[in-house]
C-alpha cells in the first residue's frame, strides 16, 4: 500500500511540473492538482473511464496560436491600407458577424510559436491566404486527429478494456485506439493509427501512419506524412481531461512542440452526438461548376464568381429593426 | 508491489493468455447452418463488467438472399447437395472469360466497372433466404401508397431512358418502358429523393448534377439495415457499461461510425431526421435491443423512407456466432412488418486488425468525372460533334451486376 502511495506522489509531482509548462493553455493548474483522485470515474479494471461525450471549449480549431478576433476567415483591402483594418472578402460577407474569427490565447506550449522549418513556414501563410480552397475541412473530408479532438463538435469515447472507440459528429467518422499489438494500416490514413498504452492515470496514445493530407486548423497550420503524435489524456475532474499532444514532423517543423487544452463532458442530460454527415453538404461548393443547370449563375471553370446580392425583405431594413 | 497487485497481476496474465488461446483456434465455417448443426464453439463471453461481449470484428461468411427464390418457395434451408449445386453454376458464371455484353455496347461499357471487382463472391449459405418471417421469406406486399411511389420512381426512370438503344432494342433495363423520342422530362426534379435501394430509383440516366446519381456515387451508400454484400463487410463493436460503438465498414469507403447508447430515454423529436435515423438500446438478457426511428426522407430502404422503424437485435450465441435479428416496420410501406436473421462470424481481431478508413468522398474523382463528362456530350451535340445525350446511356441500362448478368443463363442462381 505504502508503495502505491508513493507511487501516486510521484506522478502528481511530474504532472505538476509539466502542468506548469502549460501556462497558456490551463491557466497554470496541473491536472493532478485539481483533480483529487476520488473524483475519477474508472472502469472496472481501475483505470480511468472516459466513456462519454466530450468537446473543446476553444478557439483552436480557428487557429492553434494566440490571435485576436478578426473580421472574417478571409480578408480583402478594406478603405484603409493597413492589415489590422481589413474587412470581410465576398465569399464571407453575407454571414455578417457570425462569420467572424473569435480571438485566442492560444493553445501551443512555451512562447506560443510553432517552430517550422522556413520553408515550411511559407506554405503555412499561403495556406492561410488560400483557406477556401486549401482548407480539407471545407470539403467535409476526414478531419484527422488531432484536429478532430478539438473542432466545433461533440465526439463520444466508448472505452473497452483492449480498445477504445471514439465517434466524431464531423463527417460521422470514427477512430479505434488499440491496446493490443496490431498490425498497422495497410496503407497511409488520414485518421492516423493509434495504439494506447496506460501511464498511471493517463492514456497515452501514439499515433502515426498519416498520409499528410490533414491540417491542424482553420489557419492554414499543417503537417506531413513523418507525423508522429503522442496524446496524452489525463482525468481533471468527473466532467474533464487534460488533453495534451506532442507534435513531431521532421519535415515540417524544427523540433517537436506541443499543444494543451482541457476536454469537458457534455453534461446535459440528453446529450447525443448528432450526425453531421457533410459531404452533400458540400456537392455545390465541390461540384457546382459542373451542373448543367448552374444553382449559382457565375461560375468560371472551377472559379465561383460570386455575386452578392442581399436582399432585405420587407420588415427587416435597418431602420426598422431599429423602430421595431 | 505487494503479494495481492502480484497475485491480480498474474490472473490477469492467465485470463489473457486463455483469450489469445481462444482467438488462435481455427474459425468454424458455420454458415447460417441450422441451430442443430451449430458447432461447439466457446460460450459466449462476458466483459469485465458483467455484460455479454459482442465486441470484436464480425462477418458474413456466406451468400444468402435477402428473398428467397421463387423455385425454392416451400424451403427454408438447401439441402448439402443444393448448396454444392448453387456453388457449382455460380462459380461457373463467374469463371467465365468471356461474361460481357457486346463489345463497346453501353451494356458493355457500364458493366465493366462491376465486373472487374465484383468477381469475388461468397459461398453459398444454409439458408434460403435472410428474411425468416413471414414464413415464405419474401417481403411482404406494399401498401397502395409505397406502390404508387414506387411506380412514379419508374416512370421517371422509364422517361429518361425511353430515347436509347436500352429501349429501343427492348434490354431488360427498360422493363415497363417503350422506345420513344427524348422525353420533356428530362428536364423535370425526381418525384422523390433519389436513395439507394431496390424501390429507391438509384440509378437514373442522368448526370445534371450530383443529385442525378446514385447515394454510392456520392459517397453517402451507408444506410441501415446493414447485411453486407458479396464481399467484404467487417462490422468492429467495441463496447462500454453506456454504449455500443459499431464501425461499418460498407462497401469502397463509405464506412461510418454508429454509437448506440444504452439508455431508457425517449427518442429524438419527430421533426428530427438522420441518415441513420435515432438509436435507442438496452438489454434484454443476453440480448442487446436497438430501436431506431427518425430516419431521414433521403433513405430508402426497399421503398421505406423516413417511417422506417427497425428493432434489432444482437446476441451472441457463442465465442465465434454472433445473431442479428431486425425486425422492419413502416406501415406507410408495407402490410406487415417482417424480420431479417442473419449470423456473423468472429474475425480475428489482430489479423483483421484494421479495418480501411471510409475515404470514398476523399478520392472521389469518379462524380467531377461524370459530371464532366456529361457536360462535354452537351457541348458535342450542340457542336454537331456528337449524339443527342438524351439517346445516351449512362445509368439504369441493365447488364452485369455484381458479376451476374441481368437476363439469360448468366444471371444470379441465387436470385432467380
Amino acid at each position: 500500500m505504502a508503495n502505491r502511495f508513493g507511487l501516486t506522489i510521484v506522478v502528481a509531482v511530474v504532472a505538476a511540473a509539466l502542468g506548469s509548462l502549460i501556462t497558456l493553455a490551463v491557466g497554470n493548474k496541473s491536472p493532478a492538482a485539481a483533480s483529487p483522485a476520488t473524483t475519477v470515474v474508472r472502469t472496472a479494471a481501475g483505470k480511468p473511464d472516459f466513456s462519454g461525450i466530450w468537446q473543446a471549449n476553444n478557439e483552436a480549431h480557428w487557429d492553434l496560436q494566440a490571435h485576436e478576433a478578426r473580421a472574417a476567415a478571409v480578408l480583402q483591402q478594406g478603405v484603409y491600407p493597413f492589415e489590422y483594418a481589413k474587412v470581410p472578402a465576398a465569399p464571407v460577407l453575407a454571414l455578417g458577424a457570425a462569420g467572424g474569427v473569435p480571438g485566442s490565447v492560444g493553445v501551443v506550449e512555451g512562447d506560443g510559436e510553432i517552430p517550422y522549418k522556413p520553408e515550411a513556414l511559407k506554405v503555412k501563410s499561403e495556406n492561410g491566404e488560400n483557406w477556401i480552397d486549401r482548407d480539407p475541412e471545407l470539403k467535409c473530408y476526414l478531419p484527422g486527429i488531432p484536429r478532430a479532438m478539438y473542432m466545433p463538435y461533440p465526439f463520444q469515447i466508448v472505452q473497452s478494456a483492449s480498445q477504445i472507440a471514439m465517434a466524431f459528429a464531423f463527417s460521422s467518422t470514427g477512430r479505434t485506439i488499440h491496446f493490443e499489438q496490431v498490425e498497422g494500416p495497410p496503407d497511409l490514413t488520414y485518421m492516423g493509427h493509434s495504439v494506447g498504452r496506460w501511464d498511471g492515470d493517463t492514456l497515452v496514445v501514439d499515433v502515426t501512419e498519416f498520409n499528410g493530407k490533414n491540417w491542424f486548423d482553420r489557419a492554414g497550420n499543417y503537417h506531413s506524412e513523418m507525423l508522429h503524435l503522442t496524446e496524452r489524456l489525463t482525468p481533471i475532474s468527473r466532467d474533464a481531461i487534460h488533453y495534451e499532444v506532442t507534435i513531431d514532423d521532421p519535415n515540417v517543423f524544427t523540433r517537436p512542440w506541443k499543444i494543451a487544452m482541457p476536454l469537458y463532458r457534455r453534461l446535459e442530460a440528453n446529450a447525443q452526438v448528432m450526425e453531421y454527415r457533410c459531404i452533400d453538404f458540400v456537392e455545390e461548393f465541390m461540384y457546382g461548376g459542373l451542373r448543367k443547370q448552374p444553382l449559382v449563375k457565375h461560375w468560371e471553370g472551377e472559379s465561383l464568381i460570386v455575386d452578392i446580392r442581399r436582399k432585405v425583405p420587407e420588415g427587416d431594413k435597418l431602420y426598422e429593426w431599429y423602430r421595431r | 508491489m505487494n503479494r495481492r497487485l502480484l497475485r491480480l497481476l498474474w490472473l490477469a496474465t492467465a485470463v489473457l493468455a486463455v483469450a489469445m488461446l481462444l482467438n488462435l483456434v481455427p474459425l468454424r465455417v458455420a454458415g447460417q447452418a441450422p441451430p442443430d448443426e451449430a458447432a461447439k464453439a466457446g460460450p459466449a463471453p462476458k466483459t469485465a463488467w458483467g455484460a455479454p461481449d459482442l465486441q470484436g470484428i464480425w462477418t458474413n461468411t456466406h451468400e444468402i438472399p435477402l428473398q428467397r427464390p421463387s423455385r425454392y418457395a416451400a424451403k427454408e434451408f438447401f439441402t448439402e447437395q443444393e448448396v454444392a449445386e448453387l456453388d457449382k453454376q455460380r462459380t461457373a458464371i463467374l469463371g467465365q472469360d468471356n461474361r460481357r455484353y457486346e463489345k463497346g455496347s453501353e451494356q458493355d461499357v457500364g458493366g465493366a466497372y462491376s465486373t472487374a471487382i465484383f468477381l469475388s463472391h461468397k459461398p453459398t449459405g444454409r439458408r434460403t433466404s435472410l428474411i425468416v418471417d413471414p414464413p415464405d421469406g419474401r417481403i411482404p406486399p406494399l401498401t397502395p401508397e409505397a406502390t404508387s411511389r414506387r411506380q412514379a420512381i419508374r416512370e421517371f426512370e422509364l422517361a429518361l431512358l425511353q430515347a436509347t438503344e436500352v429501349c429501343k432494342n427492348k434490354l431488360p433495363g427498360c422493363a415497363g418502358g417503350k422506345y420513344g423520342p427524348p422525353s420533356p422530362r428530362r428536364n423535370e426534379a425526381p418525384p422523390f429523393y433519389l436513395a439507394t435501394g431496390a424501390a429507391g430509383g438509384g440509378a437514373i440516366n442522368r448526370s445534371d448534377g450530383p443529385e442525378d446519381r446514385t447515394l454510392g456515387e456520392r459517397c453517402i451508400g451507408a444506410a441501415l439495415p446493414d447485411f453486407g454484400g458479396a464481399a467484404g463487410f467487417f462490422p468492429q463493436f467495441i463496447q462500454s457499461p453506456t454504449a455500443v460503438s459499431i464501425f461499418y465498414d460498407t462497401g469502397q469507403g463509405q464506412g461510418w461510425q454508429r454509437v448506440i447508447p444504452i439508455t431508457d430515454r425517449p427518442h429524438l423529436p419527430k421533426s428530427v431526421q438522420q441518415w441513420w435515423g435515432d438509436s435507442r438500446g438496452h438489454w434484454e438478457g443476453d440480448t442487446l435491443v436497438v430501436d431506431v426511428t427518425n430516419f431521414s426522407p433521403r433513405t430508402d430502404f426497399q421503398g421505406s423512407r423516413e417511417n422506417l422503424h427497425l428493432i434489432e437485435r444482437f446476441t451472441r450465441r457463442d465465442q465465434n456466432t454472433l445473431d442479428y435479428t431486425v425486425t422492419i416496420e413502416d406501415p406507410t410501406t408495407w402490410t406487415r412488418s417482417w424480420t431479417v436473421k442473419q449470423e456473423l462470424s468472429k474475425q480475428d481481431d489482430k489479423a483483421n486488425r484494421h479495418y480501411k478508413e471510409p475515404r470514398c468522398h476523399e478520392g472521389n474523382y469518379g462524380m467531377p468525372a461524370l459530371l464532366a463528362g456529361a457536360r462535354a456530350e452537351e457541348r458535342a451535340f450542340k457542336q454537331r460533334k456528337g449524339p443527342d445525350p438524351a439517346t445516351l446511356c449512362s445509368a439504369g441500362c441493365g447488364g452485369f451486376a455484381g458479376g451476374f448478368a441481368d437476363s439469360g443463363e448468366e444471371t444470379n442462381p441465387l436470385a432467380r
